[in-house]
């Protein structure tokens, strides 16, 4: 399905338009800041349904990746004075490289054991970034503030800067996942999703699409986690690695849909705001409340719409017509 | 795959709940009759009965300070602040979840929504880190007094002050003690043991430890780090039974305090001394631990016995106990002093305009006697913004209570040293 | 240094009974229905809070509210079981996956509502002290859970192989189609299975609560190194996961021993990766 309709282009440009008016519009800086988290976790969600939602390969340690693109542009950065876009680049190949390292022997695995074996994977990356005093160790590092410039990927005046450049990242992954889904590629994805043994059978060569598909999920998170770096100019492995954070990206993944394009975008969209939104109001009060109703949120979501809110809307604008 | 009237449909509805969620977040203008604090701490998740406990302390503060208290610390004995027409101070809190990116963006919000003129908090020095880092852009000054790594005032900022000791200040104290017990007493150590849990308040502290070791002459036979949250720790205290160590110095949180005592004492670890840094101090740890607890020595803010020598820590946990029903602990009494701090400043300086604040700052000169802790005063390095006369003392838990012992002209008891056999108490 | 390796083998093996036990439960869940329960941590955490309220409003010592964590832990495992669980069965696998780390999270969190967030460690109980055998120290507590889990997993495991339930549980587990055809009640034995693997983690939790602090995130790493254990022993064998389970105790301790310590749980994360990768279905596993 490589065409759309008119219409469609049309509301994508609107709602385009939308968002690249919305902070000149709502000029508070923490409505900004979600939208930037927001932009930044629906690209991490993105990248999952890569491997996740497209090649079913449920991957519960993404945050790995992440910190390990945050990582590499960082040492590169404050060691040896890289600019941080190349250091973005960098970033996305150290996680595809380590992607592919993990991903060959695991490609066998299936389902729960393939989610069991990311969890293993990511604590481990944790631990080693933890324990290794090259990259700061537990005291992790910490980016400069001075020369702010678009060639520095750095500023401190305004936010605006940052919530365009996140917002043009998650606008290539989504071509990324699009171009995935509708090419041979998808295609093949698909296959091996539904059974390995036939896919092979039919002369798809299982292993080298399972890595590709591994490898781009990587290299996209760890751009979100290069920007992520440059953002808040402090990252350490309790905060960039950790396994809550993996599960939220696949949260957000099945909460919009996973398997469609948009799905990510619309689960990022929901959940982020509402968690932050709850820690604001309910969070200082220190009684856990705000988690409370998250979990039973993600509860009644796996009970109910199992297959996300993107899937529930078309089912309503069905009956709406 | 898309059906393009749901399409639009869909996307509105999720656009513009969205869009309502954020008008949430416009907030009223503030009343100008009070002048607001911002203040991030860990009030969920894990480590939240040390951000609540940090609460009380800056809650009673406040109250203080907005009061009319006899006691002899700053703004005490008036309403509010005098110079700015009785004006009270309000704290605004907002809960970080011990999360860097949080404390930023928390920091963030309360300056340019809640438009508060200064910041404190925020116990965990990788959230103070990045929190500072916001109120260094955005030009607001920050007084921390529960932070303790060492970094934080390395920085070269300019807004960013803090009240209370650092790590390094407090391994640096352990070792005086060493020599001081020494010479008083001709007990001798020579072999140090270094333990430390990893995330970057027990690395500093560990690093802290290695230097402090070499330059006061002792000999590091173990250098061990450990997760906090560890299942079990039988490996750690395994390599230090077999590294024989006159003496060991453990950095850690509650958790790991409760678990390695435990263990010290199933496994028969039995230095001549423990000598130990903040989870030993929680409220909590005695709690859980009871008389095991029993011998070992923390590095202390603050201490209740201070009362005997200053009559003002006495009157303050009265007011605390009252208010909450139990005794003030460090976590509360290191929070409690950053309000009082800035409010002193801000009616110094007769202005909440940050600049004037951070200039009243560096011309803060508090006399050691209108503080609760053993200090000669407040007063702000001009580089670094650390406060000069900010140390330590040490305490042992002696009859389940802190028991200050150092430095010694300031013990309310003899230190008991070497540390009593296990199997020898009842 | 003779001694201290004895007694790091020793713990090894105590701390590794525990995981055995803990994993036991997980074990059968995982075996019957192919899902993997991400609460089991918190179920783990229920049982030590049920012994902890236990004590501290009624007197009643550890051992001897087992029963009662067992009982109330069944219930509960039964009941998310019927309410939650079972409505994800048919649906994708992705559900499955997530809706435990949902539960996961919201019992938790009620825990830290309800219970405060503070570290909570049982006085003096029965079980206490050390006992000293040749040179080594040995934690009462740690011995009595292993005990503890020995006594579980036998019981468990005759269980399966003799009674006529046992034996639907084995063949639903082997073959769900080929157990549907014979008659047996799948749903009623996804239930009973479900509900009896909580109650065993419940029962470790009990024991746990005699030495460990408890407070409502302690499932944590205990879950996570449970899933590890379970899939290095296979996932259904009762036998797997009680011999994994002390394999990654020892690997634990004496990995942080002979290696160093803040690497002990990659050591046993890389363990699980490379029996995986090697041996796809576990030790033993179906």
């Amino acid at each position: 399905m490589r065409n759309f309709t008119a219409q469609q282009i049309m509301t994508g440009l609107a709602i385009l338009l939308l968002l690249i008016f919305f902070p000149l519009v709502v000029r508070q800086s923490f409505s900004i800041h979600v939208m930037i988290l927001v932009f930044m976790f629906a690209m991490l969600g993105v990248a999952w349904n890569i491997m996740g939602g497209y090649a079913g390969m449920y991957s519960f340690g993404q945050a790995a990746f992440f910190g390990i693109g945050a990582y590499t542009s960082s040492y590169l950065s404050i060691a040896y004075g890289v600019n941080p876009w190349i250091g973005l680049v960098a970033g996305g190949c150290a996680a595809s490289l380590v992607a592919a390292a993990i991903g060959y022997p695991c490609s066998k695995l299936r389902g729960h054991y393939f989610a069991i074996a990311s969890i293993a994977f990511a604590e481990i990356v944790r631990i080693v970034f933890n324990n290794w005093k090259a990259v700061g160790a537990a005291e992790g590092l910490s980016l400069s503030m001075k020369n702010e410039s678009f060639a520095n990927f750095l500023f401190n005046t305004s936010k605006l800067p940052y919530y365009y450049i996140m917002l043009v990242f998650l606008l290539i992954s989504l071509a990324v996942s699009y171009f995935v889904a509708t090419s041979k590629m998808g295609y093949y994805f698909r296959a091996i999703k539904e059974s390995h043994q036939i896919a092979g059978s039919l002369g798809v060569d299982v292993v080298l699409y399972r890595l590709m598909a591994i490898m781009t999920s990587a290299f996209l998170s760890a751009m979100a986690g290069t920007f992520y770096a440059q953002y808040i100019l402090y990252i350490d492995p309790g905060s960039v690695m950790l396994l809550a954070t993996s599960i939220q990206i696949v949260l957000i993944a099945m909460l919009g849909g996973a398997g469609s394009i948009m799905g990510p975008v619309i689960g990022a969209a929901i959940l982020i705001p509402s968690s932050e939104y709850t820690r604001v109001t309910l969070g200082y009060k220190g009684t856990g409340m705000d988690m409370v109703i998250y979990g039973l949120l993600i509860t009644l979501i796996s009970m109910y719409y199992p297959e996300g809110v993107w899937k529930l809307l078309a089912r309503i604008g069905r009956k709406m017509k | 795959m898309m059906e393009s009237r749901s399409f639009i449909k869909g996307f509105s509805v999720v656009l513009l709940s969205l869009f309502l969620v954020l008008m949430f977040f416009v907030s009223a203008q503030a009343e100008q009759k009070v002048i607001k604090i911002g203040a991030v701490y860990p009030l969920t998740g894990n480590i939240a009965s040390t951000g609540i406990d940090c609460k009380r302390g800056v809650d009673l503060a406040v109250d203080i300070i907005n009061g009319k208290y006899d006691l002899d610390l700053p703004l005490a004995k008036s309403e509010g602040l005098p110079n700015l027409g009785g004006a009270k101070i309000e704290i605004v809190y907002a809960d970080t979840k011990g999360d860097p990116k949080n404390g930023m963006s928390e920091a963030e919000r309360l300056i340019t929504s809640e438009k508060v003129v200064a910041m404190i908090g925020a116990y965990q020095s990788a959230v103070t880190k990045t929190a500072s880092q916001m109120t260094e852009r955005l030009a607001i000054p920050y007084v921390c007094s529960d932070s303790s790594s060492p970094t934080l005032t390395e920085r070269g900022f300019k807004y960013f002050f803090r009240v209370s000791p650092h790590d390094d200040i407090f391994a640096r104290n352990q070792f005086q003690f060493l020599k001081d017990l020494e010479k008083k007493t001709g007990q001798k150590v020579q072999n140090v043991a270094v333990l430390y849990e990893n995330t970057e308040f027990g690395s500093n502290a560990g690093r802290a430890y290695k230097k402090y070791a070499a330059e006061f002459g002792y000999n590091v036979v173990a250098d061990i780090t450990y997760a906090a949250n560890a299942t079990d720790v039988t490996s750690e205290v395994g390599k230090l039974i077999v590294s024989k160590p006159d003496v060991l110095m453990h950095a850690s949180y509650i958790t790991d305090a409760i678990l390695f005592t435990k263990t010290f004492k199933d496994m028969g670890f039995q230095p001549k001394g423990i000598m130990t840094m903040a989870g030993y101090i929680e409220p909590g740890y005695l709690a859980a631990i009871k008389a095991d607890g029993n011998f070992i020595i923390v590095r202390s803010t603050f201490a209740l016995d201070l009362a005997k020598n200053k009559p003002l820590v006495g009157k303050v946990n009265e007011l605390f106990k009252k208010k909450y029903g139990i005794d003030m602990s460090e976590n509360a009494a290191r929070s409690f002093m950053a309000p009082f701090v800035l409010a002193e400043a801000i009616n110094r300086a007769k202005s909440t305009n940050p600049d004037a604040i951070v200039k009243a700052l560096h011309e803060t000169n508090i006399p050691g006697d209108q503080t609760i802790y053993p200090w000669e005063g407040i007063k702000f390095d001009p580089q670094t913004n650390q406060n000069i006369y900010a140390r330590g003392t040490l305490v042992q838990i002696l009859n389940q209570e802190y028991v200050t012992i150092w430095p010694f002209d300031s013990a309310s008891k003899q230190v008991v040293w070497p540390f009593p056999a296990w199997k020898d108490r009842k | 240094m003779p001694d201290q390796l004895l007694q790091q083998i020793a713990d090894g093996l105590l701390i590794g009974l525990m995981y055995s036990l803990v994993a036991i439960g997980l074990t059968l869940i995982w075996g019957v229905m192919n899902i993997v329960n991400f609460a089991h941590g918190d179920f783990l955490m229920l049982g030590m809070f049920t012994s902890f309220w236990l004590f501290t409003l009624y007197g009643i010592d550890p051992i001897f509210s087992i029963p009662v964590s067992f009982l109330c832990m069944f219930a509960m495992g039964t009941l998310i079981y019927r309410f939650i669980v079972s409505k994800v069965m048919k649906g994708p696998m992705l559900a499955q996956l997530v809706v435990t780390f949902g539960v996961s999270i919201f019992i938790s969190n009620l825990a830290v509502y309800f219970w405060t967030p503070d570290f909570r460690l049982l006085p003096a109980t029965i079980l206490q002290g050390t006992w000293q055998i040749g040179g080594i120290n040995l934690s009462v507590p740690k011995v009595a859970a292993s005990f503890g889990s020995v006594i579980a997993s036998v019981c468990v495991f005759l269980f399966l192989k003799r009674t006529k339930t046992g034996k639907a549980i084995l063949a639903t587990e082997m073959d769900r189609d080929a157990a549907l055809l014979m008659g047996i009640n799948t749903e009623r034995i996804n239930s009973l299975s479900f509900g009896i693997g909580a109650a065993l983690v419940g029962v470790s939790g009990a024991f746990l609560s005699t030495y460990y602090y408890i407070y409502p995130q302690v499932g944590g790493l205990f879950g996570i190194i449970a899933f590890c254990v379970v899939a290095l022993g296979g996932f259904g064998s009762i036998e797997g996961a009680f011999i994994a389970g002390i394999l990654v105790g020892l690997a634990q301790t004496l990995g942080g021993f002979f290696f160093d310590p803040s690497y002990k749980y990659a050591i046993v994360f890389m363990i699980y990766l490379v029996t995986i990768w090697i041996k796809p279905q576990g030790l033993r596993g179906w």
